[in-house]
């Protein structure tokens, strides 16, 4: 099963690089965004995962900030997880510029008043924080694993230690690993700022345009960062049964029963925004808005929120996070964790999309017809494959970094 | 044409002979003109301030003079404005082409769309156009969201666009509440191109051509008031044009223009003024 879903998933990367490459080549049009609906589905997954990035950093520093030792075993798989959705994030919106590689010049003509520009530096300096604590905490098992491993494992190792050479003995182990642990809580203190401010703006990038009511909200920001806890929660819950072995599950299983707990509080909490919102909105009676909320439940596209978000997003995980049959088990714990990312990313398609798809001046649909100027969007083919080609070799990434990096300390560590 | 092939044919005038004649009716035209059109430039400067048109004459000229007393002024003592007057639009739509044909703008772009309104049931209906450039606001949403600073304000009022810059995020096409922004995907109307779709824009006065992964394709584009006209002293493509002088253009700093006395008619309107970004275009209805 695991090898059919490898396959599978290296086929899809390969479409996934050959769509990107035609998309280099060929330039925005191969996409079916129009002037109208400027931003699709590259921008949804870009927000999808800084959102899993930030929430997955923030999962991590409950261990190693906040002292719940109970969350310790998935703390190094989040910071890992939180490095490759920040990066998949990353190249999602660098696809989506219409000249890429001119990235650089937001650095070089940097526009203090630009969220955005904000938000690459923030990126960065993210990046850099996620790299440093993942790179501590692991380092002196990185070291033992260069000396007694063989093959990829031990040149992977090898080069990721930095010719670092810690532990001799068992107590400078001790203190070697006290003083990473030390730093990394540090860390923390300003990485948690931080990663609000990075999940926050990315949430007011939209908040702050004042001339779409559908976004121009205080509690956008809020949103955005809850989203990015629960779709964090909701991976980890669901990567941790994929790459365990039953005996860790059985272990582990307290932990999975917190991540559990985790996702039902933040599943509610977003449930309570997005229906605060909603109803005010509706309650306000205000033309515009009204609309919106019509097209989303009953226009051209009603199974994104009827079947994504209410459904995938809200009923299955909490069914099976309540229901006792399932409620202890990790695999439909793991199954609650995938449904409710499915329902995360319809959250956001349904907040993207929509936003744009009535026009600003009554009428302007109509004053020139052209097909680059229409207010639908059905993404191309080569969106959706560059876009799950993307995903999937990220995926093949982090299988191939769990297996050979020691993620889950599962060796012991030699001296 | 005809009559110089008939000549060439019989044999009393050749081609050479006709160039020669050609070159010196040429230059002994640019002596007799050159001092008139020197001297009529010191006295445009000269008389700066004043206005040669009359009453009766096409508006046109009294925003040709408007515009040239204008440009006499330092650029950040002007302030570029346009006033639509919807009673007079009759739809025609040349405003829009001629500004495609001007700017040379690929299919998906427009900068000047028309929108139909109409009003009413049968028989008491009625119908009115509303063109809608950018409306180069005084505090633009784009302008502080462009995360590169590729589009600001210049100090005359016009709202730009630096192609070398832009990275093609779009988010200015996002906040603009007028959608006056758009992105050039990088598509023509004609496959293989046609020669027309070949030549270059001048916009911003820099040449541009149409090359894959080069400006302006890739980048956000608007409405700039055709700012390489307008800088050598010829109006706006879509006010040239516009068939019910419907438009006007003009420097709303210069109290003796058109447009002055148009904003301070009563009958003014301008979009969504609740947002506060306060356009510089505005419409008479």
């Amino acid at each position: 099963m695991r090898k059919f879903i490898c396959i599978l998933m290296a086929l899809l990367a390969i479409a996934g690089l050959v769509s990107s490459y035609v998309r280099f080549l060929e330039g925005m049009k191969v996409t079916n965004l129009t002037s109208s609906i400027p931003w699709g589905m590259w921008v949804v997954f870009y927000i999808y995962f800084v959102g899993l990035s930030a929430g997955s950093y923030l999962i991590s520093t409950l261990p190693y900030v906040f002292g719940f030792r109970r969350l310790e075993r998935i703390g190094p798989l989040a910071i890992l997880c939180a490095i490759l959705a920040l990066v998949t994030g990353l190249v999602f919106i660098w696809m989506d510029l219409g000249h890429p590689f001119r990235f650089w010049k937001v650095i070089t003509n940097f526009n203090y008043t630009s969220i955005l520009a904000w938000e690459v530096i923030l990126y960065s300096l993210y990046l850099a924080l996620l790299l440093v604590s993942f790179w501590f905490l692991k380092r002196c098992e990185l070291v033992s694993q260069a000396k007694y491993s063989t093959g990829m494992k031990r040149v992977l190792a090898k080069f990721l230690s930095f010719s670092f050479s810690c532990p001799q003995t068992q107590e400078q182990y001790q203190d070697c690993h006290l003083f990473s642990l030390n730093l990394v809580k540090y860390l923390g203190f300003i990485g948690i700022p931080l990663v609000l401010f990075v999940r926050g703006g990315t949430g007011a990038l939209f908040a702050v345009v004042a001339s779409r009511p559908h976004w121009f909200s205080g509690l956008l920001p809020v949103m955005f960062l809850v989203s990015g806890l629960l779709s964090a929660t909701a991976m980890l819950l669901f990567i941790h049964h994929f790459f365990s072995t039953e005996k860790e599950r059985q272990e582990n299983l307290p932990m999975v029963l917190i991540l559990r707990n985790l996702l039902l509080l933040f599943l509610s909490i977003e449930t309570f925004l997005f229906a605060s919102e909603t109803l005010v909105g509706i309650y306000s009676k205000i033309p515009e808005r009204l609309e919106l909320y019509h097209l989303v439940m009953f226009g051209p596209f009603p199974y994104i929120f009827w079947g994504g978000q209410l459904f995938l997003g809200l009923i299955i995980p909490v069914f099976l996070c309540s229901y006792k049959k399932t409620r202890r088990t990790s695999f439909w714990l793991s199954i609650a964790g995938l449904s409710c990312s499915c329902g995360v990313v319809s959250i956001i398609l349904n907040l993207v999309i929509p936003a744009y798809v009535l026009p600003m001046l009554k009428g302007l649909d109509r004053a020139f017809i052209d097909h680059r100027l229409i207010y639908f969007y059905f993404p191309s083919i080569i969106e959706w494959l560059s876009s799950f080609g993307l995903i999937s070799l990220v995926v093949l990434v982090f299988i191939y970094l769990v297996e050979n990096l020691p993620v889950f300390s599962r060796t012991e560590i030699k001296f | 044409m005809p009559k110089i092939k008939e000549l060439e044919g019989k044999g009393t005038l050749t081609r050479r002979d006709f160039l020669k004649l050609g070159s010196l009716a040429g230059l002994a035209l640019t002596i007799s003109v050159m001092p008139k059109v020197v001297l009529a430039n010191n006295e445009e400067k000269k008389d700066s301030g004043k206005t040669r048109w009359k009453k009766g004459d096409d508006i046109l000229l009294r925003m040709l003079d408007d515009l040239n007393r204008a440009l006499l002024k330092p650029e950040q003592e002007r302030k570029w404005s346009m006033a639509i007057d919807t009673r007079k639009c009759v739809g025609c739509f040349s405003c829009t082409i001629s500004c495609i044909a001007e700017n040379r703008l690929p299919t998906g772009v427009v900068y000047r769309p028309v929108i139909e309104e109409e009003s009413g049931t049968y028989p008491h209906v009625s119908r009115r156009f509303f063109p809608r450039p950018c409306l180069h606001c005084e505090n633009p949403p784009c302008v502080p969201v462009c995360p590169v600073k590729a589009t600001y304000k210049r100090v005359d009022g016009i709202v730009v666009v630096d192609y070398d810059k832009c990275i093609g995020c779009r988010y200015c096409i996002t906040a603009c509440p007028y959608s006056a922004r758009y992105s050039d995907f990088g598509e023509n109307y004609t496959s293989p191109l046609q020669p027309y779709e070949k030549l270059p824009s001048f916009e911003y006065q820099k040449k541009w051509l149409r090359k894959k992964g080069k400006s302006p394709i890739g980048n956000a584009r608007k409405c700039h008031f055709c700012i390489h006209l307008i800088e050598d002293g010829i109006l706006p493509r879509c006010v040239s044009t516009c068939i019910g002088r419907a438009t006007y253009f003009g420097d709303l700093n210069d109290t003796e223009s058109l447009i002055y006395s148009l904003s301070k008619e009563a009958n003014i309107v301008r979009l969504k003024e609740e947002l506060g970004t306060k356009p510089t275009v505005f419409y008479l209805i």
